[in-house]
């Protein structure tokens, strides 16, 4: 069995986590918001809720909140951030690259900016599930329409 | 030597130490301090050498082949009962049932002494503090028969309250599954006083000893209960090893529970007739090299002498809280009079998740999460912990570095 690689160039807990998790991006609730959904993660309760304004298929103004662990947070954080002005579909296709870089598939992607930090999970398959719930959450939330939009 | 000679002497915690191969590992650089042995135990050279050795010298089947082999192979597996038989004080060898661990014991007693007995608006009786392995077996059960499984509660500090466990011992109950000790919160429960209990009722008691094993001595006959389970990994012995002692009359009256080859005496179409117990509920090929790596982790446990284990070890635990209890917004979950070295703890301003991903860059390995125990967080009211778990080949040394590590990585998320 493969010993996981002692050398670690950038820790998994560098500056630019720490920073999104001490002062966190697009947190709070959305004020007017057509689109929210809550994800939980089973194995340690941690939840994200994103809430989010679609217009013309595009998000506009987009928040989360939830109690979680570092990781989640700073994903939360910069996946907010990411997703304003983006398109459903270019959604879809963000999802799809950022879990090529926390599989270790690929070594980063430029689109995917800040996220890139947490490139350092390929290392860590058990704590992947902390970046892939704010991912959850905001796919749940783009099936989700809330009632007064609906109307 | 005396066992009283042998009481006198420092325990050697460096000695032993040394029988590890794995603990001389290093992690992201640094010496490992494995303080997960709550999760699995590691495991001495004389354990690891008893399995090569089985498979190098004496593989074949059990109870079939009369060749050299097979004999040998026989002995081997029949000498982890003889083992299990003496740590557990058992009446007899055959009170002792070899199983894959203590869910599958827990199981066995589910379908096979449970669930026949069972029927709607009866209770099975558990605690709050139970894994998950003592609590969904008794649930499945109880949804086919109509039965329910009602939990008996705890106080804050983590210990049962006997006199609402007592209060909860009705008519209806036609089982009681309790802990020995909690994999939380290290809880060491009154096993004989519960036994006691249960008996004026008449209702059968199966203690589940999985994190009781490695860390006390244990006498089933002198607890008075009726089932006992045990794990054979969390004794220092291989994964997928473990035994299921019982009172022989629940024994004899149990159905099987697997059918298959090595359990019957008879097999014809028209009918089986089975072999006694406790062969009658080990069919198929067991994990002979576990066992036998198992019996060699007993005797090596026997060697040190389990009550110098646990006197060692209640130096570490005693060390290891007041220094926890050190660490400023720190809050420890379980604070029973009589407990294993067993520590869980959240830090205030910290997830337990990335606590523990941080102490592993520091070569410190610790579990977080619910530990299979949901009730027992919901009472507490979290999510998750942070736990640390000791056993005797942990050092003084390595508390004082798993603190100060702790200190260090609780600043960086700060």
């Amino acid at each position: 069995m493969p010993d996981r690689p002692p050398a670690q160039t950038t820790p998994l807990y560098q500056a630019l986590v720490l920073d999104h998790q001490r002062a966190p991006r697009c947190h709070g609730p959305v004020a007017g918001h057509t689109h929210a959904a809550e994800s939980v993660n089973a194995l340690c309760g941690d939840r994200v809720r994103i809430e989010l304004c679609l217009a013309d298929d595009c998000v506009g103004a987009i928040g989360f909140t939830g109690e979680a662990c570092a990781i989640t947070t700073a994903t939360a954080s910069m996946l907010c951030e990411l997703a304003i002005g983006r398109t459903v579909s270019e959604l879809a296709d963000l999802e799809r690259r950022f879990h090529e870089v926390i599989a270790g598939d690929v070594a980063e992607d430029a689109v995917l900016g800040s996220l890139n930090a947490l490139r350092e999970l390929a290392r860590y398959p058990s704590r992947r599930l902390c970046a892939e719930l704010p991912w959850n959450a905001l796919h749940a939330a783009l099936t989700h329409p809330t009632e007064s939009a609906r109307s | 030597m005396s066992t009283l000679l042998r009481a006198a002497e420092p325990f050697d915690s460096a000695r032993y130490r040394a029988d590890f191969p794995l603990l001389a590992r290093q992690i992201h650089g640094k010496p490992l301090i494995y303080f997960d042995s709550a999760n699995t135990a590691q495991k001495p050279a004389a354990v690891i050498e008893a399995v090569d050795d089985f498979y190098r010298q004496h593989n074949a089947n059990v109870a079939r082949a009369v060749h050299t082999l097979g004999e040998e192979a026989t002995a081997g597996y029949e000498a982890a009962r003889d083992r299990l038989a003496r740590r557990l004080n058992a009446g007899s060898r055959d009170e002792v049932v070899l199983t894959s661990g203590t869910t599958q014991a827990i199981n066995l007693v589910a379908y096979s002494h449970a669930l026949p007995r069972l029927a709607p608006g009866d209770e099975i009786l558990v605690t709050q503090m139970e894994h998950h392995a003592n609590i969904v077996p008794w649930q499945l059960v109880a949804a086919r028969s109509g039965a329910r499984v009602v939990p008996a509660p705890i106080t804050e500090a983590g210990e049962l309250i006997l006199e609402r466990f007592a209060a909860l011992l009705t008519p209806r109950v036609k089982l009681a599954g309790v802990t020995h000790v909690s994999n939380v919160t290290g809880t060491i429960n009154p096993v004989r006083e519960i036994a006691r209990l249960c008996r004026e009722r008449g209702v059968p008691l199966l203690i589940d000893g999985s994190q009781a094993g490695p860390h006390l001595a244990i006498d089933v006959q002198a607890i008075g209960c009726d089932f006992y389970a045990v794990t054979g990994h969390k004794m220092f012995g291989p994964t997928g090893t473990g035994a299921l002692w019982a009172r022989r009359e629940h024994l004899a009256a149990m159905p099987p529970f697997f059918g298959g080859g090595e359990m019957i005496r008879s097999v014809s179409f028209d009918g089986s007739v089975f072999a006694d117990p406790p062969h009658k509920f080990e069919a198929g090929t067991p994990n002979i090299a576990g066992f036998v790596g198992l019996a060699a982790a007993i005797e090596y446990v026997d060697r040190i002498g389990i009550e110098r284990i646990a006197a060692y070890e209640q130096e570490l635990l005693e060390h290891a809280s007041a220094a926890l209890r050190a660490v400023p917004g720190l809050r420890l979950f379980g604070t029973a009079a009589h407990k294993a070295p067993v520590l869980s703890f959240l830090v205030e301003g910290a997830h337990a998740h990335d606590l523990a991903t941080l102490l592993d860059h520091e070569g410190i390995a610790v579990r977080s999460g619910h530990h299979c125990a949901h009730p027992l967080m919901k009472f507490y009211g979290v999510p998750a912990t942070l736990r640390a778990s000791l056993a005797f080949y942990n050092t003084h040394e390595e508390i004082e570095r798993f603190v100060a590590a702790l200190i260090k990585v609780r600043r960086l998320l700060a």
